[in-house]
């Protein structure tokens, strides 16, 4: 066995520190795409900062999870730790996708302040993954399973399932950039716009599948 | 919606535009397109634009001007107060029956301002355009040190001509010879200080040469980047024409001063009654225009529009009354294709404001279902738990009510929001309420109370309470039984709709297999919960999900052979991707919760290590903190519950893309009838 909290401690860096790779990345793209924003008319100066903030969720899961760790849930099993961060920090990555497509969602508002609201929607999608990975986060240190796949070096498994397969959110968030833009030229496209934009989700949910399937029979 | 046609003696057209107009139920159709076809063309003529709108529009562009200026000298300050509570805007109660009493009362007050207005107004023009002249020469002459001369003496005189500007350094010698070499000799250059300007030293130059000598001098100069100084109309040495010039630029100053004084307080006395005339202007333009829209006889004119049908009546009564009798009204069903045909949503008025996210999506299309009153429960429930604390929630009700009263006042798009806001709030403190959510953990840290063993708190959403053992769990149960529900609710709406429309085939495919499946899973569930019988439930989802699975397959078959069959089979993983997205209810109010609670930890470690100072800070980390963290999760929540509508639960039945139903209304701020 080892000590509890020195694989703890690692999963606690991977979650803030994956994750916050990713959101540093992602808001940084928007950040660029304000800036140009910005200079147009200053008045977005608001809007701009609303945008930003989408892809910075994902760090504040990580740290979240990392708080959890090592403040909250520290009698579950060790690898539960690790993986919980694995999780976390991996699929935490999609705040790139994110901040992608809150740079389009930006750019559309900054022209037509009308699309506000749809262009938030299509902002919002990237983050599915990245709330994946906290829910398995949080079930893998609740302990809710006791089987193998929780608690032993299996839990990892989970882990790199739901983190991987949360990149998605990259392609989701490339995709949802064009519905976007899409949607800003005729509004009537968001419905098929949103039925293109989810479909990189899917990879995401076999990954959440697994993840659970690894923590229930294994 | 009825289409509505009449035709209108000439006499009386105007009264009815103008009833039409303040009632607003009308939307009007442009009929010049329609007018293009051969059989109508022979029955109707088009019809122009009324002959009063141009002088309403010269009207409309004096009193602009006059705004212009106004908010030129009188700039408006928008405070933060005024912002957050917003004083509603005096209308003025007008009654006008033509447009000519109108123009006629635009007319007489945009003269009694002008009288007053005009004056003032030149005279600060003309300072303008004295001081920029002056401060152009004031640019040019400082840049003539050096020169000792009677600036009077510049420009033609009977034989010579002297004239100034500036050149750069480094071609000074080049430009003095060809010069020479030009003019022959007949020239005389005087160069003063050198200068910087743009980065580049530049030298004064001053140049006397003969008068036909002129064309070929500028031409040669004009090649050495010669800048030429405009200067006339002033006397004395470069520097005591400095002076003069700043003596004059002091006393316009003091003069444009004062003008703008009388122009604020004119425009303070003004303002208010310019901005009605505007409208009103700007109300009859609207009714003018109106009628190159409509159809016309000899005597009569024909039009159509689009009217709610439960308005249909009054509209009728509108023109026959405004007419006096003399219209021949017909109220029919829609002639149009249905996708020409504007829509209308009308809901009850509690949950009207809500029909702002059915418009955010897409309006209904037309004989679509309208899916507002589906949102309604959906929206606030997914709200309250997502961002589940009851301190937040307090707060957003606050928030909400203040934006629904207070600036809802002056704005229609706030007053909606702020209803929305404040229904969730208030669906959040029930929530925060059962999950215990008070600050998050704020409670326990603080105050050392611990509300889940106290039994104040049905769930805990990060452990146990004396309820219920597996709080995380239980809400994650929660969140895909609600999520199952809503598709289900979803899926019977998409059914009927099928049904309806006569698609039976396509109710069974797309809604039907869905709906016995989840049928299927509500059913093992509760056998598995009386008879703890693991296979039998098995066995019910099991073969439900087979059915969908093949019905799917055959369907993909039949659209796109073999690899369509693969395609549909994998249908099934869109349905559990729909039922698992519904989880982030349970990760999102982990995430608020558990934020909270880190901002806690981290306030309590700060308060606890260092004295004094300590608690300061900690107060600070609390108070932005949980701000921080409100209103992120706030907005998350909001967005969330969205997108669960919109992707989720509208794919099951919602396609969207109506064309609003705009009416043909008089937009009224400032004033009223």
């Amino acid at each position: 066995m080892v000590d509890a909290l020195l694989l703890g401690a690692i999963g606690a860096g991977l979650a803030v520190g994956l994750a916050g790779l990713g959101s540093g990345i992602g808001a940084g793209i928007t950040g660029a795409s304000g800036a140009g924003v910005v200079a147009e008319d200053p008045n977005k100066f608001g809007t701009a900062i609303v945008f930003q903030a989408l892809p910075q969720t994902q760090g504040l899961y990580g740290f979240l999870v990392a708080i959890l760790i090592l403040f909250v849930f520290k009698t579950a099993s060790p690898w539960a730790m690790f993986a919980a961060g694995l999780a976390t920090g991996l699929a935490g990555l999609s705040a790139i996708g994110q901040g992608i497509a809150s740079a389009a969602g930006l750019g559309a508002v900054a022209e037509d302040n009308s699309i506000f609201g749809k262009a938030m929607v299509f902002s919002v999608l990237p983050e599915t993954q990245a709330i994946y990975g906290l829910l398995i986060a949080i079930l893998l240190l609740v302990g809710v399973f006791k089987g193998a796949g929780a608690v032993s070096v299996a839990a990892l498994g989970a882990g790199f399932a739901v983190g991987f397969a949360g990149l998605s959110g990259i392609g989701q968030g490339i995709t949802a950039a064009g519905a976007i833009g899409a949607t800003a030229r005729d509004p009537d496209a968001m419905g098929k716009g949103l039925v293109l934009a989810v479909m990189p989700e899917t990879f995401a949910i076999f990954g959440l599948l697994i993840a659970i399937l690894i923590m229930l029979m294994v | 919606m009825k289409k509505l046609k009449a035709v209108i003696l000439d006499e009386k057209v105007d009264n009815v535009v103008r009833q039409l107009h303040e009632y607003g139920i009308v939307e009007l159709c442009d009929l010049s397109e329609k007018l293009e076809d051969v059989e109508w063309k022979s029955l109707l003529s088009p019809s122009s634009h009324a002959d009063y709108v141009r002088n309403v529009t010269t009207l409309m562009i004096k009193a602009g001007k006059i705004l212009d200026l106004f908010s030129n000298v009188n700039p408006k300050e928008v405070s933060i107060k005024d912002i957050l509570n917003p004083k509603p805007i005096e209308k003025k109660k007008v009654q006008f029956n033509t447009h000519e009493e109108v123009i006629e009362y635009c007319e007489k007050v945009l003269n009694e301002i002008s009288k007053e207005v005009d004056e003032p107004s030149e005279k600060l023009n003309e300072l303008e355009n004295r001081k920029s002249r002056l401060l152009q020469l004031k640019d040019q002459i400082s840049y003539l040190k050096g020169l000792e001369f009677d600036l009077k003496d510049l420009g033609p005189g009977v034989y010579i001509y002297i004239g100034c500007g500036s050149v750069p350094k480094e071609k000074v010698n080049e430009l003095k010879s060809e010069l020479d070499k030009v003019t022959e000799e007949y020239i005389e250059v005087f160069t003063g200080e050198e200068f910087e300007k743009d980065n580049k030293i530049r030298v004064p130059i001053v140049f006397v040469t003969l008068k036909e000598k002129l064309e070929s001098v500028l031409s040669t100069l004009r090649k050495f980047e010669f800048e030429r100084y405009d200067i006339s109309d002033i006397e004395g040495t470069p520097k005591e024409a400095l002076q003069k010039i700043e003596s004059e630029l002091k006393n316009i100053e003091s003069k444009i001063k004062s003008l703008i004084e009388k122009l604020k307080s004119l425009s303070k006395k003004w303002e208010n009654k310019l901005l009605v005339v505007y409208e009103l202007l700007s109300i009859e333009k609207e009714r003018g225009d109106a009628y190159s829209q409509f159809g016309k006889t000899n005597r009569t004119y024909y039009i159509e529009a689009w009217v709610p049908a439960k308005d249909a009546e009054k509209a009728k009564k509108i023109i026959e009354e405004s007419s006096e009798g003399y219209a021949f009204v017909e109220i029919s069903e829609p002639d149009e294709p249905e996708e020409k045909i504007p829509v209308l949503l009308d809901n009850p008025k509690p949950i009207k404001p809500f029909e702002m996210l059915t418009e955010m999506y897409a309006l209904p299309k037309y004989n679509e279902v309208d899916p507002t009153l589906l949102i309604v429960p959906g929206f606030l429930l997914f709200y309250g738990i997502m961002l589940t604390d009851a301190a937040y929630g307090l707060f957003l009700t606050i928030v909400g009510l203040w934006t629904w009263k207070k600036i809802g006042k002056v704005s229609e798009g706030a007053k909606k929001l702020g209803y929305i806001l404040t229904l969730a709030g208030i669906s959040t403190i029930i929530m925060g309420i059962i999950t215990g959510g008070y600050l998050g953990d704020f409670m326990y840290e603080f105050l050392n109370i611990d509300i889940y063993k106290m039994g104040l708190a049905l769930v805990n959403p990060l452990g146990a309470s004396t309820f219920i053992k597996n709080g995380p769990i239980a809400i994650l149960e929660f969140s895909i039984a609600v999520g199952l529900l809503h598709l289900l609710i979803g899926l019977i709406v998409g059914f009927k709709e099928n049904i309806k429309k006569g698609n039976t085939g396509d109710a069974i495919i797309n809604q039907g297999i869905w709906i016995l499946l989840i049928l299927a899973i509500i059913l093992g569930v509760i056998i598995y919960l009386v008879t703890s019988n693991m296979i039998v439930t098995i066995g019910i989802i099991g073969v439900a999900a087979l059915i969908a699975i093949i019905v799917c397959a055959i369907k993909g078959f039949q659209e796109n052979g073999i690899m369509g069959a693969l395609l549909g089979a994998m249908d099934i993983t869109g349905f559990l991707g729909n039922v698992l997205s519904y989880a982030r209810l349970l990760a999102l109010c982990l995430a608020t919760g558990g934020l909270a609670m880190a901002v806690n930890i981290m306030a309590k470690i700060v308060g606890g290590s260092i004295p004094i100072i300590g608690i300061i800070i900690a107060i600070i980390i609390l108070i932005g903190g949980h701000a921080f963290n409100f209103v992120m999760n706030g907005l998350g929540a909001f967005i969330h519950s969205l997108r669960l509508h919109y992707v989720e639960f509208f794919s099951q039945f919602y396609e969207g893309g109506g064309k609003k139903f705009s009416p043909f209304k008089a937009n009224r701020e400032y004033t009223t009838t």
